[in-house]
């Protein structure tokens, strides 16, 4: 592979939330020490010693515990923290045993009140009265911010928050200019990277010519495998749209197309992109750990 | 020309759409339409003031109304209703008596008994226009495939099958909690679909038993077991739950068996086991499976495109009222097996 440049080398948090989209089976037969925080932990840490620059999680009970295991454990290893707002299946499963969108708000906005978080009450409670889905927004991303860094520690490095593919499709789909606007200024007024999680890269791409928003301002994290699994509208597409992109700013998932692909078949055609920023891969074992990381790493060295 | 063809050629090549009940579903299919291209939402209606009053806010293009009377101006080309089950048969007949839109998707179920599913099969018939219920299974590339090796019967003469359809999403509540049964029962809200497969697949099917197993309280329809007989004395076997863990994602599946060899297939993969003792998997990667807009599972973008080329094609769709009303038929025979009304 000739691509020499400094990749984002991210561990993922699929496989600790018993996530696979090859096969639910196959989830379910994951060690059981895939559900232990602390061995998770360590996972997370043996990608960092073979490779990896960070770690990319949804912001779940699961993920903060795991990130407070790391925080006991980390030593002086260097970490950059990448988080998906909101947990979509969390708050789906809420809006299921709470009667619907009406019954989820109200927990929401119960776990806001709980957390104790002052600046987001406040945020929030001026958004409630106003119906400023601006303020509610802020007061929901401080509400998360805030349990990542009490897990995480103060000192933890936050480098970009993304909001969940539901989100961002929902976003550019229904055509919510102002949801894009209003987190990226928040984001950047926090000192982190705004960041959008999709598996439709051309429709967004699209989306921020239309809106005139500059995409080397954010980062986008969106599937990138030879076997075109969830590349929306195709794999073709994507990489067109792609290799047009002014900047590397997208960090490529489902490398291995959620375990289909072999890790050298997936690293050879992520050698023939030549516009990523970084790759984000999940890992259940120790030794996928090390040969993983230690494998991308050598090729992009 | 019929009163769609007029409309059509009215409203060009967009297809306008509205979207009754903003949950979850209504959602989701809201986005996938707005995305889709030459569809437009034009409305959605709710009657939750929360949510309109926020959506009001946060969508400028689509209109918000608290009254199903209110899209009547709006010359829809068609309209999704994704509410709760037991209000699907009194919004249906209100789109045809009030001509709210000539074209008709209604989410699974198709009514809460067989009864009212029936009218709306003959309402529909009377009124015209696509007709179609959100069994949105038939459309993903697995089952795709299953259909395709049984229609060319890859297992010889079948024998038996097995069904399954399990989902996490009461696993954890606590005794007492009503939150299930507010769902309508698992029956209709997960095993709709794959009984609804099991249709498509062998055609005609009859109960012969059923069981109820209840979790969070007295009677409630959290897991159902059920036998049936199908054509050619095929017998099979329906398990459904929402209580079981594990099951985060929910799952649905079925193993079936003829002379020749057996086949699994499940939101994942296709297996087949010929009786030679061969193998061969298939998983949705292998089956070509991309959309133009991917939102949940791609199922749910093709059976839109499939609504909306229908509209603008005059053709029939499927599955249609009629074909859907066979699922509310076998849902009623098992409820009357275990005395559930």
């Amino acid at each position: 592979m000739s691509q020499k440049k400094e990749m984002v080398l991210l561990v993922g948090d699929n496989p600790f939330h018993g996530i696979s989209h090859l096969s639910q089976q196959r989830s379910r037969a994951r060690s059981e020490n895939i559900n232990d925080p602390q061995y998770c932990s360590k996972l997370v840490l043996t990608s960092l010693d073979n490779g990896a620059n960070g770690f990319m999680f949804s912001v779940s009970e699961t993920t903060l515990s795991i990130l407070k295991a790391i925080r006991r454990n980390r030593g002086n290893r260097n970490m950059e923290l990448y988080a998906i707002v909101p947990y979509a299946y969390e708050y789906v499963r809420m809006a299921t045993q709470s009667g619907g969108i009406s019954g989820l708000a109200k927990q929401i906005a119960k776990k806001l009140v709980l957390s104790g978080n002052i600046k987001a009450l406040a945020t929030g409670f001026k958004g409630l009265i106003s119906m400023d889905p601006e303020s509610l927004l802020k007061s929901y991303m401080l509400y998360e911010i805030s349990r990542i860094r009490s897990s995480a520690g103060k000192s933890a490095n936050l480098r970009s928050v993304f909001l969940h593919e539901i989100i961002t499709e929902m976003a550019i789909s229904l055509n919510m200019h102002w949801l894009f606007d209003c987190f990226i200024d928040f984001a950047s007024t926090i000192g982190i990277t705004p960041g959008f999680e999709t598996r439709n890269f051309v429709f967004l791409m699209n989306k921020l010519t239309e809106w005139n928003i500059d995409p080397r301002k954010v980062l986008i994290a969106t599937p990138f495998n030879k076997a075109g699994f969830q590349m929306s509208p195709s794999r073709e597409g994507c990489e067109r749209a792609l290799a047009k992109a002014p900047e590397s700013n997208v960090i490529a998932m489902s490398v291995l197309a959620a375990g289909y692909l072999k890790l050298t078949e997936a690293i050879d055609y992520l050698g023939t992109l030549s516009n990523l920023k970084g790759i984000v891969v999940g890992v259940s074992r120790e030794n996928h750990a090390h040969e993983t990381f230690q494998q991308i790493r050598k090729t992009y060295e | 020309m019929n009163e769609c063809d007029v409309q059509m050629r009215e409203v060009g090549r967009t297809v306008r759409i509205a979207v009754v009940g903003i949950g979850k579903m209504g959602l989701l299919h809201a986005c996938i339409l707005n995305a889709l291209p030459g569809v437009k939402l034009e409305a959605v209606c709710d009657k939750s003031a929360l949510i309109r009053r926020l959506s009001n806010k946060v969508l400028h293009d689509i209109q918000f109304v608290d009254d199903l009377y209110r899209l009547t101006a709006l010359g829809l080309d068609g309209v999704y209703i994704t509410t709760p089950i037991p209000s699907h048969f009194a919004l249906a007949k209100a789109v045809y008596s009030e001509k709210i839109a000539p074209n008709l998707f209604i989410e699974k179920t198709l009514a809460s008994n067989y009864t009212q599913a029936k009218e709306l099969c003959e309402l529909a018939s009377v009124s015209g226009g696509v007709n179609i219920v959100g069994y949105m299974k038939r459309f993903s590339v697995t089952f795709n495939k299953a259909k395709e090796m049984l229609g060319q019967a890859t297992l010889g003469r079948l024998s038996s099958f097995q069904a399954h359809a399990y989902s996490s999403d009461f696993a954890d509540v606590r005794k007492g909690s009503t939150s299930a049964g507010a769902r309508g029962g698992v029956l209709s809200d997960l095993g709709s679909h794959v009984i609804d497969l099991a249709l498509w697949f062998f055609q005609d099917l009859k109960v012969e038993s059923a069981r109820l197993k209840s979790s969070s309280v007295p009677g409630s329809e959290d897991a159902v077991e059920f036998e049936v007989m199908g054509p050619e004395s095929l017998e099979g076997n329906f398990d459904v739950s929402w209580c079981l863990k594990e099951y985060h994602v929910p799952e649905f599946g079925l193993t079936v068996h003829g002379d020749k060899g057996n086949m699994t297939v499940s939101d994942d993969e296709v297996i087949l086991e010929a009786s030679d003792g061969k193998m061969k998997k298939w998983y949705r990667h292998d089956l070509g499976d991309n959309v133009e807009f991917l939102l949940g599972e791609p199922e749910y973008c093709q059976e839109d495109k499939h609504f909306v080329s229908s509209i603008l094609e005059n053709r029939k769709s499927q599955p249609d009222f009629v074909t859907a009303s066979r699922v509310d038929e076998i849902i009623e025979q098992v409820r009357g097996r275990i005395n559930i009304k």
